[in-house]
Formats: structure tokens, C-alpha cells, sequence
């Protein structure tokens, strides 16, 4: 009798979600090694609501330590973005309802509340003021939320996202995603300084995240998750770029030609293959992530399919926009210097990463789709 | 064994030049000095001439000098499998496949060793020659890909390096400006070939290419439809009207990388994808229509503008457009042998003239300069033929009728941002700037 249940057991750890676990690990700890904390306590914590929420089978833990760990952020971001902060916070009570709610069986309210959480971590218009705010105000916090913002979609996808409610609200979800992304990608165009492509562009791939989430619902999880992987790579990558440049030579305003690309040669590299990687560049995650989403989206709606695309189109031709004004034109003298090597191991990291899942996507996404297929409705 | 030495000479042709980027990249990364001119020249050229090498094993394939020629399809595993939906990493052997890449390949070998010498002390030496390892990739998976999905990746890299080969002198402002120009209309058109990606895969059950053979069981609607997205997308790439204008701005980058992609590959890039699709564009008559309109109209519209055009590059430029509308207008007349022979002829021909623009004046000099003789216009209508004349100079002001186009579109976004701007100042708990 023992035997079965330590072989249950082992069998659950040994078929538990490693792949996702893995890369949302590294994005949680790649901003604390490129911009170390001060507050020790910080990241172990984050780690461990991490390994919680992606290993326990029970859903309402997983939602009590997504709360958890939205409230470890909400501390970090504090001084820096209260407007963040409360966002947090209350994205962590709005979990700890969903908590409630999956206890006491209440599939649908759950799967609401669930998807309002996800639209406020991942910056869905108009719920996106505090992740606008985590973008102007503290980046390196907005990195490592996006890590857990992609747990908290795969607990969505594994726990609330399976019974008819999901079902029902997928066209409804995609359509409105499809319409924040295009919002948001029509303001990344006329932004006027770094900070507000970030957020701009964050918005963006909220909007897609949410089209994924509501595609997700008729069975195309994967798409949904490769999409969040990606936006978390990405994003994090170049919030940590973003981040990297402003300690260098503060605030970028997009009043002329930067010219920085002399003095940051590696910088800027690392800046475009982040912000091509968000808009598909191939051989990125990116790419994939797109095109499994597009052929996701087309079954629930292809009008929001369009609008889907011609919004990366955009926040494509922003990049570059963004590229030009940040780091091209007549070469400006720096005194500080290019990234540091702990700043181009986590760079490296994360754009190995990308193309890992950019050339086999399957790695993470075959078990992974695997995992929340199985799970019984 | 065959079919698999098969499989990887196709691979080494495609990936060859990217390994070798990504060599490139890691010695910049990784180290605190950029690696030296000669390293990145050799280290590219060895990517390149292997990936040549191979698209010569993978002719000889084809021909049928190994035993058996190996045609068709050439399955490398997938790409992507979640359940039902796959993405196939499947290259295509046929003759125009392998004419695509084997002249892609030399000709991207060829520039780059002239590139050697003639961008040598130049500051963005190793990125010339990074990015264009970038584009042999494209270049290859464009001509060798099976599928929709490998072929899009293989559109973007050229895209993209396009667009940072039109910046490649950003100290000076026109060229940072021309390069997001090319890049929006290459972002533009590519939502065409996306949208005709997706809707191929849904109503015909794969993006292979091959299953274009079903494209006459499709409603008339349906394929037209199919058939106008790829249109738009090769009309993009390819720089049809209404999407001329940036053709000239591109020539703002060096001079092998304008003969390489304006004057050979890239150009015609648009050309082959119709080539590519011809199954489904035969049974499209009114996408054939249109393709011949825009194709006539551009080369008429180019021939004008070359005869006023007075820098070498820009001219060139115009001249290279009136072939390419004709070679669009032969496949939609369902020439394609024609278009083929046509286009490759004509790639080899522009990009000598490209390499040797530099050179104009000095061969001017030499050989001295045709006097103009009035042209049957002139005589006919003097008023016509200036008015000709002003909207040729012009270049039919297409730039600005773009710009109007898409003003209320920019107008819309002031109006998201400023409304968004609002919402998050009453909302807001932060109390100064960041």
C-alpha cells in the first residue's frame, strides 16, 4: 500500500511540468543576477511560491502561493511604483479568491476571476495601469513578475481552463485581446521615450496573451503557454536591456538620433534581438509563439487573427523606430561602459533560450501540452 | 544513405552562414574586444562558400549524380507536432528550388568576397558581414523551403536584413529613415503572406507548398482571396505600386549589399514566391489580372522615372523595377518558364551593373555621354511630355500619398495615447515622474 502511493508520488514529481518550471526559474533569477537586490529574502521567496504553484496538483495551493508571490513583488515594487504595487496586491487577492472559489467548486466564478488575474499581471488594456506603472517606475521588478505571470497562466490553463464556461467565453476573450493588442500597439507607435515603447509594447503582448488564453480553451494550450514563455523571455530581456542603458546614461527621450551604439555595441545588439524576438523574429520563440497562436486564433475568430497580426506589424516597425532613436545615428562619446559580464551572461542566457525555443519548440512544448491535456475535466 | 547525405547537404546549404553568425556573435558577445576584421571576413566566408558547396552537392542530388536524382520533398522531422497540428521542417527539391538556391548562394559568396576589399576600415565591417550571413540563410530557406511556415522565416530574414542594410550608414539621418520606410512596407506586405499562411492551412490542411495541387477544389472565393494575399505580399517585397517608394531610399545602403538585394536577390524575392504558388494563382483569374496591372503599370511607372533620375544607384533602381514588372506581369500570364529564365538572367545583369555603379562617372568620362534626341512624346504633346516629365521627377509623390494613407492611422494612435495617458494619470497612486 505504500509502495503504490510513494510510486504515485514519485510518478507525479517525475511527470510534473520540469520544462515550464526551468525557464520560468531562470527569468525569475536572471534580473536579480544582472541587477543584484538588496533584499536577501527576496528571491528565495519568489522561488519557492515558484516551485509551489507549478508542482502542487492542487489547485487552490496553487493560487494561495501565486498570491504569495504577487505580494513578495508588491513589496519589491513599493518604493519605486505604489501604483504597481496595489496591483499586485490586489492580483493577489483576486487569486486568493480563485482559491476560494476552485474549493468550493466553483468552476466558472474561478475561471473569471482567474482570467481578470491574468489580464492585470500581463498588462491587458485597460487593466494595465499597474503594469505601466511597473514599467516606467520598476523594471526589474515588471522582469521578474513576468516570470510568475507565466505560472499563473499555466495554473489557468491547468486548473480553470478545462469545463464549458471556458469553452463558451474563448470567442469573447480572443476578440478582446485581439482589440487591447491593436490599442496598444497603435500607442507603442507615437511613443516619445524608452520607458513608454516598453510599456506600449508590454500591452501589446498582453493583448496577444489574452487571445491565447481564450483560444486555449477549446484545447490549443500550447499555444497560450509558448506565447506567454516567449513574452516572458523576450519582455524580460528587454526590460533588463532598458534597464541596463537608463543606469548608463539615464532616461532615453526619443528627441534625436541616440548614436549610443558606439559606446554600446553589445548593448544594442542584445536590445534587438530581444525586441525582434517579441515580433517573431526567426529562429526565436517568438516566431513560433506567433504562428501556433495565429493558427489557434483562426478557429475562434479570424477577423481577431487579422487585428493580431497587423498589431505585431506595428509594434514591429516601433521596434525599429525605438532602435533608431535609442542607439543609431552620430556616434555620442560614453565613459560608462558596455554591459558587464554578468549583465551579457544573463543577456546570453535568455537569447539561448529563445532560439532553444525558436529551433525546438517541441522541448518544452510536447510535455508541457502533454501535462495539461491529460488532466481530467 | 543517399536521401540522408541528402538531408544534410540541404541543411548545410541553409544553416551554414547562420552557425556561422552565431560564432560571430558569440566571440562579440562573450569577449570584451570586437573580433578582428580578417576573423569575421574568414569565419563568414567559410559559412558562405560551404553553404555554396553544398547547394552544389544538392544539384548534383537533384541531377541524379549519386544513383537515383532525389526529388520533391525532402522530410527533416518536424519543426513543431502538438497534436493534430503540425509544422513540418520539410525542404522542397525541384528545379526551381535548386536554380534559386545555387545562384542565391554564389551570388552571395561572389559579393561577399568583393565586399572584402571594398568595405575594408569600414566601422560596420563585422556587421555587414554578420547581417549578411543573416540573408544567405533567408535567402536559402526562401528558395529551399517546403512549407509556408519555413518559407516565412526565411522572407523575414531578408526583410530584417534588408532594413539594417538601408540603415547601415545611421550616422547620417536619411538612411536610419529609409530603413523603417522599407521595413514598415516589408511589415505590411508580410501581414499578407501571414494572413495567406493561415487561411491556406486551414482550408487545405497543410502549408506545403505541395498541396497547392488541391487549390482548384477550393471555392472561387476563397482561392482568389488566397491568391490577392499573396499577391500584396510579393508586390511588397518586390516593390510594385503603390509600394515603389522605397526602393530608391534603399540604395542609401553600401553598394554590394544594393546589388545584392535590389539588384539580384531580394527584388526578385516577391517573384518566386509567385512562382511558388503558381498552382493556386492559375485558378485565380482576377488575382492574375491585377498581378499583370500592377506588373505593366510599375514598368511603365519605372521606365519614366529612370530617364529623369540623376544618381547612378537611384537609376539603376528604376531600371531594375521596369524588369521586375514585366517578369510579375509574364507569371501571371502563366510564362513562368519565361519568368524564371527571365529573372535570373536579369539578377545576374543587375547586380554587375550594381557592383560597377561606383564606377560611372570614371566610365562616363571614358566613354562619353548620348545626346538626348527629343522623343515621340515631345514632338506629339510638348505639354504632355512635361507634365510626364514633372510626375516622373516626382516619382508620382508616392511616398506622400502613403504618408496621407496612413495619417488617420497616427491620428488614432495620438488619440489611444493620449486617452491612455489620461486614464493612467486619474488612476495613478505614484506621485512624481519616474
Amino acid at each position: 500500500m505504500i509502495g503504490a502511493e510513494a510510486m504515485a508520488s514519485i510518478n507525479a514529481l517525475l511527470t510534473a511540468p520540469w520544462e515550464a518550471l526551468a525557464f520560468c526559474l531562470l527569468l525569475i533569477v536572471a534580473p536579480a543576477v544582472a541587477e543584484p537586490l538588496h533584499r536577501r529574502w527576496h528571491l528565495p521567496s519568489l522561488i519557492a511560491a515558484l516551485l509551489v504553484t507549478l508542482l502542487t496538483s492542487n489547485g487552490a495551493i496553487a493560487y494561495v502561493a501565486v498570491a504569495i508571490g504577487a505580494v513578495v513583488h508588491a513589496w519589491g515594487a513599493w518604493q519605486a511604483s505604489r501604483t504597481g504595487a496595489v496591483m499586485l496586491v490586489a492580483s493577489a487577492v483576486l487569486a486568493l479568491a480563485v482559491a476560494v472559489a476552485l474549493q468550493l467548486d466553483q468552476l466558472t466564478l474561478a475561471f473569471g476571476l482567474s482570467c481578470v488575474t491574468v489580464a492585470m499581471r500581463a498588462g491587458v488594456m485597460p487593466l494595465h495601469i499597474g503594469v505601466a506603472s511597473l514599467c516606467d517606475r520598476a523594471p526589474v521588478v515588471q522582469t521578474q513578475q513576468l516570470a510568475s505571470t507565466v505560472a499563473l497562466v499555466f495554473i489557468h490553463l491547468r486548473f480553470v481552463d478545462h469545463h464549458a464556461a471556458a469553452i463558451a467565453a474563448g470567442p469573447t476573450l480572443v476578440r478582446y485581446g485581439a482589440v487591447a493588442a491593436v490599442l496598444a500597439a497603435l500607442m507603442t507607435l507615437v511613443q516619445k521615450d524608452l520607458r513608454g515603447f516598453y510599456r506600449g509594447t508590454t500591452a501589446m503582448h498582453g493583448g496577444m496573451l489574452f487571445a491565447a488564453i481564450g483560444a486555449a480553451s477549446i484545447g490549443n494550450f500550447a499555444a497560450a503557454l509558448l506565447v506567454a514563455v516567449s513574452m516572458g523571455l523576450a519582455l524580460g530581456g528587454l526590460g533588463m536591456m532598458i534597464t541596463s542603458l537608463e543606469e548608463r546614461v539615464g532616461p532615453v527621450m526619443f528627441r534625436g538620433p541616440g548614436g549610443r551604439i558606439g559606446a554600446f555595441p553589445k548593448l544594442a545588439g542584445a536590445f534587438i534581438l530581444f525586441g525582434g524576438a517579441g515580433v517573431g523574429l526567426p529562429g526565436t520563440a517568438g516566431f513560433v509563439a506567433d504562428d501556433l497562436l495565429l493558427h489557434t486564433l483562426w478557429m475562434e475568430s479570424p477577423t481577431s487573427t487579422v487585428v493580431i497580426i497587423l498589431s505585431s506589424a506595428m509594434v514591429a516597425v516601433a521596434t525599429l523606430i525605438t532602435f533608431s532613436k535609442t542607439f543609431l545615428g552620430k556616434t555620442v562619446a560614453s565613459l560608462a561602459p558596455d554591459l558587464y559580464p554578468r549583465e551579457r551572461a544573463v543577456a546570453l542566457t535568455l537569447l539561448l533560450l529563445l532560439l532553444l525555443l525558436g529551433f525546438a519548440p517541441g522541448v518544452l512544448l510536447g510535455p508541457a501540452d502533454a501535462f495539461l491535456t491529460a488532466v481530467p475535466t | 544513405m543517399i536521401g540522408s547525405a541528402m538531408s544534410f547537404a540541404l541543411v548545410f546549404t541553409v544553416f551554414a552562414p547562420l552557425a556561422c553568425v552565431g560564432l560571430v556573435g558569440l566571440l562579440t558577445l562573450l569577449r570584451e574586444k570586437a573580433p578582428s576584421e580578417s576573423r569575421v571576413a574568414r569565419i563568414m566566408g567559410a559559412g558562405l562558400a560551404a553553404s555554396a558547396l553544398g547547394g552544389v552537392a544538392v544539384l548534383l542530388g537533384f541531377l541524379g549524380a549519386f544513383g537515383d536524382p532525389i526529388r520533391g520533398e525532402v522530410e527533416l522531422g518536424d519543426w513543431l507536432r502538438i497534436g493534430d497540428f503540425v509544422m513540418p521542417a520539410v525542404l522542397l527539391v525541384d528545379n526551381i528550388s535548386v536554380t534559386i538556391s545555387l545562384f542565391g548562394a554564389f551570388l552571395t559568396a561572389l559579393v561577399a568576397r568583393f565586399s572584402r576589399t571594398y568595405l575594408h576600415k569600414e566601422p560596420g565591417f563585422n556587421r555587414f558581414f554578420t547581417l549578411l550571413g543573416v540573408f544567405a540563410t533567408g535567402t536559402q530557406l526562401v528558395a529551399l523551403a517546403g512549407a509556408l511556415e519555413l518559407f516565412f522565416a526565411g522572407w523575414e530574414m531578408i526583410g530584417i536584413s534588408s532594413a539594417l542594410f538601408i540603415g547601415f550608414f545611421h550616422e547620417r539621418d536619411e538612411p536610419v529613415r529609409s530603413s523603417v520606410r522599407a521595413f514598415a512596407t516589408y511589415r505590411l506586405s508580410d501581414a499578407g503572406l501571414l494572413i495567406a499562411t493561415v487561411t491556406t492551412f486551414e482550408l487545405l490542411g497543410s502549408a506545403r507548398f505541395s498541396i497547392f495541387a488541391n487549390a482548384a477544389t477550393l471555392p472561387a472565393a476563397e482561392s482568389t482571396a488566397i491568391a490577392l494575399m499573396f499577391l500584396l505580399s510579393a508586390m511588397g517585397k518586390s516593390a510594385q505600386l503603390p509600394f515603389s517608394g522605397w526602393l530608391p531610399r534603399a540604395m542609401e545602403g553600401p553598394t554590394p549589399s544594393s546589388a545584392l538585394f535590389y539588384g539580384a536577390v531580394s527584388i526578385h524575392a516577391g517573384l518566386f514566391l509567385l512562382l511558388r504558388v503558381w498552382p493556386l494563382l492559375e485558378v485565380s483569374m482576377v488575382a492574375r489580372i491585377i498581378g499583370v496591372a500592377v506588373g505593366l503599370s510599375t514598368a511603365i511607372y519605372a521606365a519614366a522615372v529612370v530617364r529623369v533620375h540623376t544618381d547612378a544607384k537611384g537609376a539603376l533602381a528604376h531600371a531594375t523595377l521596369a524588369q521586375v514588372g514585366l517578369i510579375l506581369a509574364e507569371i501571371c500570364l502563366g510564362w513562368t518558364t519565361l519568368a524564371l529564365v527571365h529573372l535570373v538572367c536579369h539578377a545576374f545583369l543587375r547586380l554587375g551593373q550594381y557592383l560597377k555603379a561606383p564606377n560611372m562617372i570614371h566610365d562616363s568620362h571614358r566613354l562619353g555621354h548620348l545626346h538626348r534626341t527629343p522623343t515621340l512624346l515631345d514632338r506629339w504633346s510638348p505639354a504632355l511630355s512635361a507634365r510626364v516629365y514633372a510626375s516622373s521627377l516626382h516619382r508620382l509623390r508616392l511616398d506622400d500619398r502613403i504618408d496621407a494613407a496612413f495619417a488617420p492611422v497616427m491620428a488614432l494612435a495620438r488619440v489611444v495615447d493620449a486617452a491612455d495617458r489620461k486614464l493612467r494619470g486619474l488612476v495613478s497612486l505614484d506621485r512624481s515622474n519616474p
